[in-house]
């Protein structure tokens, strides 16, 4: 099998393995229909084989077919380090979400819908993780954005309340605390779309500048001569266009302000918000920016408008990782929290990332890193919690010893992926986090201690709402009001898969089986590294002995610090706003057309008419008046 | 050509004396008389126009009785042949003799009606034909005397005095005070002579006088020429748009239309593009003399089919493939190519102003389709609205001949 046809399966399985049931669906909702999932999930399948082989038996490299090569825009495909990785950690989390989702959506009344939406997701992910065509990789960005709104809007008839987000019926002044799957889709794509469109014109301004300075345009990213693009346009320039470029990822990505939309998306199937904050969606948005970082090399660039972009890229990740954390903290309901909580890791590979202006390309490693064990922690931890919800029919964090006896799988799994996650020595987050202090330890000389600071302070709090989530769930919660086990063989074989996949992850890194990622191990036997680690445990051990406490701030803090007001208040005012004015100019067009401009031609018709009085003495007066006029005027100008 | 002409008059006048036995052989003699004038190969394309245009005028004027039955078939096949003759002649005294020839017999024209005839109609007609022959033919020769002496002054006088008479003459603001009068009170067949044919002279030979006497100072002089135009296109529009008589609208747009046809005058700035001006002025007059022919014989029977109507209006506003979008298309590109730009955008916006009226005509005058001698000659003219359903180039290439020759 030549390799074109291998990338094309890779994208157009997933897709047409879905096909089968998003088109029986539209005549026949039961019988046979119901076990066509099972050939979406072969899809999957097979574009995780695909993306195994890619990793294993390729070569480094570019691949390019032609598409409009009169434009010099083709079909880019390229195979590093990166997308090598991120490709396989794709597949395969969409593929094992994909064998929960057989037994998880098995009752659902929209599986056609279902089906194709996440298979889509998947292929267009693949797409943006392999594309290095910015045209190409805008097809499967858009692709994500359709594909999410799909699916967080999936209960779309809102008459579920376990699909809800927030206490329904609640009111904090004007500000509705609760949210329906449908108003969910509807904040998810509203929010990215925003994004994308800067984002758009930013690509545009690429493809037309690099034809405009460099003779040929080009998309590609490994190509684009970014050096020199950023010293023809000068520090205002490379503001200008790299932060209409990164507005695609702030949003996607669900950094600060753009956070809201990733909080209600959980009011779609878990599976898809497991599949969501893992792999794909939130993790496209940072992966493009390690990919631009990645061939930027911006470390190797002196540029004042690329050292702003980048100090601004550090602290938006920072500050929405503090925030992320904070709101976890106060969070009470399952899946919010776990929301917040990505918001949070997001956060940090975004500034991890940022960093590697000042410290070099090993800080991308760093925070590729970070994605992928996150990416199975929170993958873990998301198939438990739709488990967990599957069992006790609530959305709020309830459980407690007695649950956990008859779930031990999902308690072990959650205690796996809570310590591997929250940088407890020495399980595996640790270690990279450890390189990531050591990252941000070396911004001091430039930027100071804060961002060391910041990270520390993230990382405590992070264990410690992991902590809660587990004690809260299957130790010291409140007993759950039903406990309804339907003897699911499924769902616990594949987050028992996902959670141990974080072990091989530790065993690559202390094994030296990878070379960049065993360089973390040393870091990890510093002195400060095991101070924080120590902070942290200790942090994470006094979470799991008091997991709630009532207070004022931690229902500030749950409430998301009141930012949803700016979704549901504040931009739809300037909306309202905009759509009055856009009323009055409507107004005034109208009348314009139907009143002022009819009255007006009419009294000057009626004018003109009036020298028609049928008296032909006035008729010559007038016209011979208007030759002796003109014979006087040309007289002078011929003078 | 002179030959093929004169034996045309010759035949024009046996037919006149011949009237007073019978009206109907005069009506045959003058259509073959036109017919003769196409043995002539050079500009045979234009000539088939014209004489289509005459044809149709014998047409119309077959279905009207009047009080010289007979001589008046003779005297539009005289305008019809001085219209053929203008663009062969390059004398001085021929041209101006062709614009007196298609001038004069409107007049006789103007005043034959199927029951009395219409002085009061004449008396201002002539009146303002008279001043503006005169004026014409002045500013004629003084502009040929002041450039063999050299005297500028002298030749922006008689610049305006030909100017002001050609406005006159064919109806542009503000001196078209004859023409809302004379297109309502009389009869519509013999206003549409007046409204058709006759108008292609006056501009023929006015192109031919300027490019005959060009002279530097026209750079200056043609801002005259686009103020009169540019009104003329004003008053047409705007006086259109508030009646429901069918003939005032009919008036108000033929002033609308030569300040169109006025407006090409302005190219004679730049004589690299006069050629595509000409195209645009030639066929402007042509799209003009087929839709008045159509509209007015139309109200002789109160209205046409509907059909007819609306394509005609359609021509008129200028939506391709129609003849009137091609001359409203060389017109706007002339006048973009010298650097009227002002001009060419009043243009668009009176097009558009236009709009309303036509339509409304085209309402007013629409009726469903029946058979009949009235609907026949309509059709032909709608019919020949579609030769440019091709783009015209050949018109541009025939423009040029006519031009270049001067």
């Amino acid at each position: 099998m030549n390799i074109a046809t291998m990338l094309f399966l890779l994208f157009a399985t997933p897709v047409l393995s879905s096909l089968p049931v998003a088109l029986a669906w539209v005549y026949k909702r039961d019988g046979w229909a119901r076990k066509l999932p099972i050939l979406s999930v072969f899809g999957l399948f097979v574009s995780l084989c695909i993306t195994l082989y890619i990793l294993f038996c390729f070569p480094e490299g570019v691949y390019t077919y032609p598409w409009l090569p009169e434009f010099n825009i083709n079909f880019v495909f390229v195979f590093d380090y990166l997308s090598k990785y991120m490709g396989a950690l794709t597949a395969f989390i969409a593929f094992l979400i994909g064998v929960y989702g057989l037994e998880y959506m098995k009752h659902d009344y929209r599986l056609g819908w279902y089906w194709f939406f996440f298979n889509m997701f998947t292929a267009s992910m693949l797409l943006v993780v392999y594309s290095d065509n910015l045209l190409m990789l805008l097809i499967g960005w858009e692709g994500l954005g359709i594909a999410s709104w799909g699916l967080i809007g999936h209960w779309f008839k809102d008459d579920d309340e376990l699909a809800y987000v927030g206490v329904i019926g609640r009111k904090v002044g004007a500000l509705k605390m609760f949210w329906s799957p449908s108003f969910g889709g509807w904040r998810a794509i509203s929010t990215i779309r925003f994004g994308d469109m800067p984002m758009f014109f930013a690509i545009a301004s690429i493809y037309a500048l690099t034809g405009y300075y460099f003779g040929t345009p080009t998309l590609n990213i490994s190509e684009i001569p970014w050096d020199d693009l950023f010293h023809k346009l000068g520090t205002a320039g490379t503001v200008i266009l790299l932060i209409a470029l990164l507005m695609g990822p702030f949003t996607k990505s669900a950094q600060l302000p753009f956070s809201e939309w990733l909080m209600t998306a959980m009011t779609g199937p878990t599976t898809v918000s497991a599949l969501l904050h893992s792999a794909t969606m939130v993790a496209a948005g940072t992966y493009l920016f390690m990919r631009l970082s990645w061939y930027i090399e911006p470390w190797q660039i002196r540029s004042h408008g690329l050292e702003i972009v980048y100090a601004f890229v550090l602290f938006i990740g920072l500050i929405s990782s503090l925030y992320g954390a904070l709101v976890a903290l106060g969070c009470r309901e399952r899946k919010v929290l776990l929301a917040s909580s990505t918001m949070s890791s997001l956060g940090l590979m975004f500034a991890c990332s940022a960093s590697s202006l000042w410290v070099g390309k090993i800080s991308l490693y760093v925070a590729f890193w970070y994605l992928i064990t996150h990416a199975f922690a929170k993958a873990t931890l998301f198939l438990v919690t739709g488990h967990l919800i599957h069992a006790t029919y609530d959305r709020f964090c309830c459980g407690n010893l007695e649950l956990t006896r008859n779930m031990k799988m999902a308690f072990g799994a959650t205690i796996l992926a809570t310590l591997c996650l929250s940088g407890i020595p020495p399980f595996t987050a640790y270690w990279v986090k450890s390189a990531m202090d050591e990252v941000m330890h070396h911004l001091a000389h430039d930027l100071g201690e804060t961002p060391l600071l910041m990270l520390i302070a993230i990382s405590v709090i992070y264990s410690a709402f992991l902590a809660k989530f587990l004690s809260l769930n299957f130790i010291k919660g409140d007993k759950p009001k039903i406990l309804h086990l339907h003897g699911e063989r499924l769902m616990p074989i594949a987050y028992a898969i996902m959670v141990s996949m974080l072990a091989v992850l530790l065993y690559m890194m202390l094994n030296h089986a990878e070379p960049i990622a065993s360089k973390f191990v040393e870091k990890g036997f510093e002195t400060t590294s095991l101070a924080v680690g120590l902070a942290v445990l200790v942090s994470y051990a006094i979470a799991l002995v008091v997991p709630k406490l009532e207070s004022p701030l931690g229902r500030f803090l749950g409430d998301r610090m009141y930012m949803p007001a700016l979704n549901d208040l504040i931009v739809p005012k300037i909306g309202w706003a905009i759509i009055t004015a856009v009323d009055y100019g409507n107004r005034a067009i109208d009348y314009l057309c139907h009143k002022a401009i009819p009255k007006f031609m009419e009294v000057c018709s009626l004018k003109v008419r009036a020298i028609q009085t049928g008296s032909l003495k006035r008729y010559v007066k007038i016209a011979l008046g208007f030759v002796m006029v003109m014979l006087i005027v040309s007289s002078l100008i011929g003078w | 050509m002179i030959e093929i002409v004169i034996a045309s008059l010759i035949l024009i006048t046996l037919g006149s004396a011949l009237s007073f036995r019978s009206p109907r052989s005069v009506f045959a003699i003058s259509i073959v008389a036109l017919l003769i004038t196409l043995i002539v190969p050079e500009f045979r394309s234009y000539t088939m126009l014209v004489v289509a245009i005459g044809i149709l005028n014998l047409l119309s004027l077959f279905i009207m009785d009047n009080q010289i039955k007979g001589v008046d078939y003779a005297l539009t096949a005289l305008i019809a042949i001085a219209t053929v003759y203008i663009v062969f002649t390059n004398d001085l005294a021929m041209i101006l003799l062709a614009f007196v020839v298609s001038s004069i017999p409107t007049y006789v024209l103007i005043m034959t009606s199927e029951s009395n005839a219409r002085v009061d109609v004449a008396v201002k007609y002539i009146t303002f034909m008279v001043l503006a022959t005169v004026l014409f033919i002045a500013g004629a020769v003084v502009m040929v005397y002041a450039n063999s002496v050299d005297a500028s002054h002298l030749f922006s006088l008689g610049f305006i005095m030909l100017i002001v008479g050609l406005g006159m003459e064919v109806g542009c603001a503000p001196m078209h005070e004859w023409v809302p009068d004379v297109f309502d009170t009389a009869h519509p067949i013999p206003v549409s002579i007046v409204a058709s044919i006759a108008k292609i002279v006056p501009f023929v030979a006015t192109y031919k006088i300027l490019i005959m006497t060009a002279n530097p100072l026209l750079t200056k002089l043609a801002m005259f020429v686009a103020l009169i135009s540019a009104i003329s296109m004003f008053v047409g529009n705007v006086g259109a748009l508030t009646t429901n008589n069918p003939a005032r609208i009919l008036a108000y747009s033929t002033v609308a239309n030569m300040g169109y046809v006025l407006a090409t005058l302005v190219v004679l700035i730049d004589l690299n593009w006069i050629y595509l001006a000409f195209a645009g002025a030639l066929l402007q007059l042509m799209a003009n003399a087929f839709g008045k022919i159509g509209f007015f014989v139309s109200m002789k029977e109160d209205g046409a089919s509907n059909y007819l109507m609306y394509t005609l209006a359609f021509s008129f506003i200028g939506m391709p493939p129609l003849i009137g979008f091609w001359g409203k298309l060389f017109i706007l590109l002339s006048l973009v190519k010298v650097g009227y730009i002002w001009l060419a955008l009043i243009l668009v916006i009176n097009s558009a102003i236009s709009v309303p009226y036509y339509v409304r005509l085209a309402r007013i005058l629409g009726k469903p389709a029946v058979p009949s001698f009235v609907n026949a000659i309509v059709l032909i003219a709608v019919a020949l609205t579609f030769i440019t359903i091709v783009p015209p180039n050949w018109f541009i290439d025939l423009a040029k001949a006519i031009i270049g020759g001067v």
